[in-house]
């Protein structure tokens, strides 16, 4: 190793610093610089050279309050990490409820307006037994559709006018209504019933209180829905609704 | 030691010569106190996977470096000056006239030093790492950072010795 390779080695070496020493190629370098006198001289202005500048470096002033700051905005870090979980977890259930309250206007502003009415009812019921429909139970015994639609939570506890209670039974059907159960009691009349048809009078019963617009009162209103006429009345909380084809005085004997 | 710092334990061991460091790199407070805030937010959000908890030091200012690294913008450089580095040649710049210096012009010196010089040289100047630590701390093989200080150093004595010598009169 010649002086120039020495003293670019040595440009690395730090004096009183053992990892510096330890290097194998700055030891070999200060071996070279122990029996060269001038390069013993420009190591010894180096170092003094590397201490006062190693000082200029040391000397860089710290902000007064950085230690301050750091800790502080950690701090107020670690409180935005806690509130976000408590935040969260206010906007998930702010944000259900949202939800449920969207979906509530959404299927009640497409809900028909008036899709709960009396005349609603009555269409929605002719349709059923004009269009065809598939008893539930087939029986010419008042008892047992009684008991059968009490079993499926359908109004059983119904009233049949006197005069028809006349009439003889066939069998029952339960239609759904909105959110409840309406009754289909079927009536055969005695009169030739067309093919396939095993009734052609109907009784529903349905709560009075899911029916708006439902009569007041017991006195039968009679009405025309597609091809059946229609009386309907309410009775102890019930809306009943006896459907047939013909006309108004058909209806009125079995009232 | 740093095996049992907490966090306000360990900001109170380093963010001094982590500031000086960054202080260093960009030669502004409000940046430097940036950079050394940043570091220790990475080290509240990562630290504790850092297994070796004795490596915490280096650790903080490798990702100071980093943070640096990423972060700065692009800026026009000071013109490069294509100074040789062969320390044969370097002139005689006396502690002396070194001392006559401040920081300033130090770190000014050292801000015109290629990007790959400033780290290891600043390292080397305001740590007692050895030459393993700073290539650790830097992410680079030893040999590099050997040879990056070699002419990081003698760049940075040829700039001093400009800034030392006075402008010759005509």
């Amino acid at each position: 190793m010649n002086r120039d390779e020495a003293k670019d080695i040595l440009l690395l070496y730090r004096h009183h610093h053992e990892a510096d020493e330890r290097d194998p190629q700055i030891a070999a370098a200060l071996a070279v610089a122990k029996g060269d006198e001038q390069l013993a001289q420009w190591l010894e202005m180096h170092c003094a050279r590397q201490f006062v500048l190693r000082e200029k470096f040391r000397q860089i002033a710290v902000p007064a309050g950085l230690k301050e700051q750091i800790l502080s905005e950690h701090a107020a870090s670690q409180r935005m990490l806690t509130r976000p979980a408590f935040n969260l977890q206010r906007a998930l259930v702010l944000l259900a409820v949202i939800v449920v309250a969207l979906l509530a206007v959404f299927a009640y502003s497409h809900r028909h307006p008036a899709d709960d009415t009396l005349a609603v009812f009555q269409n929605q019921m002719a349709s059923v037994a004009l269009r065809g429909y598939a008893m539930d139970l087939l029986t010419d015994d008042a008892g047992k559709i009684r008991a059968f639609l009490k079993g499926k939570n359908a109004p059983a506890d119904f009233v049949v006018p006197e005069p028809l209670k006349q009439v003889a039974q066939s069998g029952c059907a339960i239609q759904g209504w909105r959110d409840t159960r309406a009754s289909m009691i079927c009536f055969r009349t005695g009169k030739p019933l067309p093919s396939g048809a095993a009734s052609d009078l109907w009784l529903f019963v349905v709560d009075a209180k899911s029916v708006k617009g439902a009569p007041a009162s017991s006195v039968p209103q009679f009405a025309q829905v597609n091809r059946l006429i229609t009386a309907t009345w309410t009775q102890d909380g019930k809306v009943y609704l006896l459907g047939m084809e013909g006309e108004a005085d058909d209806i009125r004997k079995f009232l | 030691m740093a095996d049992h710092l907490d966090f306000d334990g360990l900001v109170t061991a380093y963010y001094g010569m982590l500031y000086q460091f960054a202080f260093s790199l960009t030669r502004d407070e409000a940046s430097a106190c940036d950079l050394a805030q940043q570091t220790f937010c990475i080290w509240a959000a990562k630290g504790h996977q850092l297994r070796d908890k004795t490596k915490v030091k280096t650790w903080l200012f490798t990702t100071l470096h980093r943070e640096f690294l990423g972060t700065r913008r692009r800026e026009s450089r000071f013109p490069h000056i294509d100074l040789d580095y062969a320390a044969a040649e370097l002139p005689a710049i006396t502690p002396p006239s070194v001392n006559r210096l401040d920081s300033a012009q130090v770190l000014k010196a050292l801000a015109q030093l290629d990007d790959i010089y400033q780290a290891p040289v600043a390292l080397f100047y305001l740590q007692d790492y050895s030459y393993n630590e700073i290539a650790e701390a830097l992410d680079v093989p030893l040999g590099t950072v050997k040879s990056r200080l070699t002419r990081g150093l003698s760049r940075l004595h040829q700039l001093l010795t400009v800034t030392l010598t006075p402008p010759s009169t005509p």
